[in-house]
């Protein structure tokens, strides 16, 4: 694996058994990280993105079995696969909270309210750092100091109830950040705040990442966001990653018919004025019994009758570092791979 | 009240008492809306927007004010003062579509008897045939295959539900359509389908909307005019493209900054806002944006401004709004590429 790359995840799947039958919400998702840098993971609700990142801290309810590689690679661990672990055991618990942290959507639902503030996050400092009370609870302020919060000594021995939406989003960061993680995971970490106060929590990850050379995952359904803070962009769709590239390529010109529409069903100010806006029609399908066929199939509207929906499209290099699924795509690479399939049709049909 | 206006809110007030504290979530707002506008009322969590909004179709009892509306029939009335009966007949041409389509229909009811349920409180008199006829029409209206009716909530996805919400609104033929965060809840494609199908209705069936959002984009893109509201005052009030091109209330232009664009290319300064909202159990004096404002002076911290018409007929609450000259959204650049 390339030295600068920590995190690689190939081929991810997970699965969840129900009395209805298999479901796949994930179905081999391909992407890698590379150090100090940020990857947004942008989709709809019901994509897989949630359950893919929870995987990686093999956090995932008891009932979803996850297959494929989580390569994991730092100087203090070497490469790990971090599947293989026992998601109990100690290794996986040095990992977790340590070299990769996580942010959570809710901050009023991430902490227990019936501790205080440092307590919890003291909780991660005497776990990895020290067993020191004295010196845990320095080690607390200090980083509750760096991420904004005014008055720490007060703030230390307050409840999850007397802080704001805002500030109990800082604090959360500071409880992820206590360790100086080598990479963190933040799953929709501004969706529930206020575009004044997500405006300062984003500057606020992106000051942190520059000091502590972290690398990030930032999980999102919001193009907006996606826009400000990620080097580049994997976008999902049915479990699967069907298009990556830098930010500039991904906004610029976007590839994939799905890519696409997501992108022309936000609405930009100051745009001209559109009548209506572009708007993918249909909802995703369940990702259950799912056919062999591209799963943009029936909402897609560049479809390939009797190719797309009998074939599904492999992520193919098309330029440097970015990467499609789609057989549609007018690109030598696409275009090469559509042809092999229409010969492999054609050979079944014979 | 003019002849176009449908809704004229003249300094409503409402307060919230509990154990002694009173809390002023909306302070002496006022503005008109003309028949067929679309209003969009914006501002951060706590700042009265949804209360102005429920006061507006008297789901809460507003303290003070009086809302002027123009019936159907062209009756002008202050409905805050008019009986229940006339109440009744009125509430009718005002409906209400609501946040989270999760929890705002009745797990127990099938859909028909969902979309169903305001005929039967407003016509009790009318056959059921004719009911159910009307729901299944409006069911179509809004993109429901009228199949579906018979099933239950839980079988439709959070889109469906949210048309299923707005085929209940419509189907006694309103006038005016409070719409609370409506698309809020909802994933960005599926937004985009309710945010056009929202103005294919109002085209079709002259509607009037006040929509209430944090999303300025989306607030951006569906309205005629925006207020925008700070601590349960109207700051600002204006027409949509004069106020994001250039804000006259500093608070406006320090909320058009934080609005994330989905271009990676434009880069935008944003006005770091100072602290956090203050508790409006106890606001500041004077202004109650000056503790955060970066034009703040002596003036502002002792006198609260008035909500003032501005030579070009908006209206802005800020001592300096006339001299100020702050910065929005670059229309001409972004429009030549789109």
């Amino acid at each position: 694996m390339d030295k600068d790359t920590i995190l690689k995840v190939e081929d991810l799947h997970v699965d969840i058994n129900m009395l209805e039958g298999k479901l796949t919400p994930v179905r081999g998702v391909n992407f890698e990280i590379k150090r100090g840098e940020t990857l947004g993971l942008v989709g709809e609700s019901g994509c897989g993105k949630s359950l893919t990142c929870k995987a990686i801290l093999a956090i995932n309810d008891k009932k979803c079995k996850a297959s494929g590689n989580i390569i994991f690679n730092s100087e203090e661990t070497g490469e790990v696969n971090l599947l293989d672990l026992n998601p109990r055991g100690e290794e996986i618990r040095n990992i977790r909270g340590k070299h990769i942290s996580m942010i959570f959507q809710e901050p009023m639902v991430a902490f227990s309210p019936m501790y205080t503030i440092g307590n919890q996050i003291n909780e991660c400092t005497r776990l990895h750092i020290t067993k020191d009370k004295k010196k845990s609870k320095e080690i607390t302020l200090e980083v509750m100091r760096k991420v904004g919060i005014a008055n720490v000594e007060k703030r230390y021995n307050q409840y999850p109830h007397e802080f704001s939406g805002g500030m109990l989003q800082r604090a959360l960061i500071a409880m992820a950040l206590v360790c100086n993680p080598q990479m963190l995971i933040a799953d929709e970490p501004t969706t529930a705040l206020d575009v004044t106060i997500q405006a300062q929590i984003l500057e606020l990850m992106k000051e942190l990442q520059k000091d502590f050379n972290m690398a990030i995952l930032f999980i999102t359904h919001d193009l907006g966001t996606v826009a400000k803070m990620c080097d580049r962009v994997a976008v999902m769709y049915l479990g699967k990653v069907v298009e990556t590239g830098t930010a500039e390529a991904i906004f610029a010109d976007p590839q994939h018919p799905y890519t696409r529409g997501l992108m022309g069903s936000v609405h930009k100010i100051g745009q001209k004025k559109q009548d209506r806006l572009f708007s993918i029609e249909g909802t995703v399908p369940l990702a259950m019994n799912l056919p062999k066929q591209c799963g943009f199939y029936e909402r897609c509207d560049a479809r390939i009758e009797g190719l797309c929906d009998r074939m599904e499209p492999e992520l193919v290099q098309t330029e440097d570092g970015h990467q499609v699924a789609c057989f549609a795509c007018n690109n030598e690479k696409c275009r090469k791979q559509r042809e092999e399939a229409e010969k492999l049709l054609a050979a079944e049909k014979a | 009240m003019n002849k176009d206006t449908i809704l004229e809110v003249k300094n409503v007030s409402k307060r919230f008492t509990s154990k002694g504290v009173t809390v002023k979530a909306v302070t002496d707002v006022s503005f008109n809306v003309g028949k067929g506008e679309t209003i969009g009322i914006v501002g951060e969590s706590g700042c009265g927007k949804t209360t102005l909004g429920r006061c507006i179709v008297r789901a809460h009892e507003a303290s003070e004010g009086e809302v002027w509306y123009r019936t159907e029939s062209g009756e002008e009335l202050d409905f805050l003062k008019v009986d229940k009966k006339k109440m009744k007949e009125i509430r009718k041409e005002i409906q209400m579509i609501f946040q989270d389509p999760y929890s705002s229909l009745d797990p127990r009811m099938t859909v028909l008897d969902i979309i169903k349920e305001p005929l039967q409180a407003n016509y009790p008199k009318m056959p059921k045939a004719e009911m159910d006829a009307l729901a299944k029409q409006m069911a179509e209206k809004v993109g429901l295959n009228p199949a579906y009716l018979m099933r239950y909530p839980h079988a439709f996805s959070g889109g469906q539900r949210q048309r299923i919400g707005i085929a209940r609104a419509l189907v006694v033929k309103p006038q005016l359509i409070v719409c609370d965060e409506a698309v809020s809840a909802l994933d960005v494609s599926i937004q985009a389908q309710v945010i056009n199908l929202l103005r294919d209705l109002q085209k079709e069936m002259n509607l009037t909307y006040l929509f209430i959002s944090h999303d300025l984009s989306v607030v951006e893109h569906i309205s005629d005019k925006v207020g925008v509201m700070y601590l349960g005052r109207l700051v600002e009030f204006a027409p949509t493209e004069d106020m994001f091109k250039k804000p006259m209330h500093p608070y406006t232009e320090a909320l058009l900054s934080a609005v994330p664009v989905a271009d990676p290319t434009i880069k935008r300064e944003r006005i770091p806002l100072m602290g956090e909202i203050p508790n409006p159990a106890n606001p500041p004096s004077g202004c109650y944006f000056h503790e955060r404002c970066r034009y703040c002076t002596q003036k502002c911290v002792d006198e609260a401004p008035e909500l003032k018409t501005m030579p070009d007929g908006r209206l802005c609450a800020c001592h300096r709004a006339e001299e100020l000259s702050l910065g929005g959204f670059d229309y001409e650049v972004q429009g030549t590429e789109a």
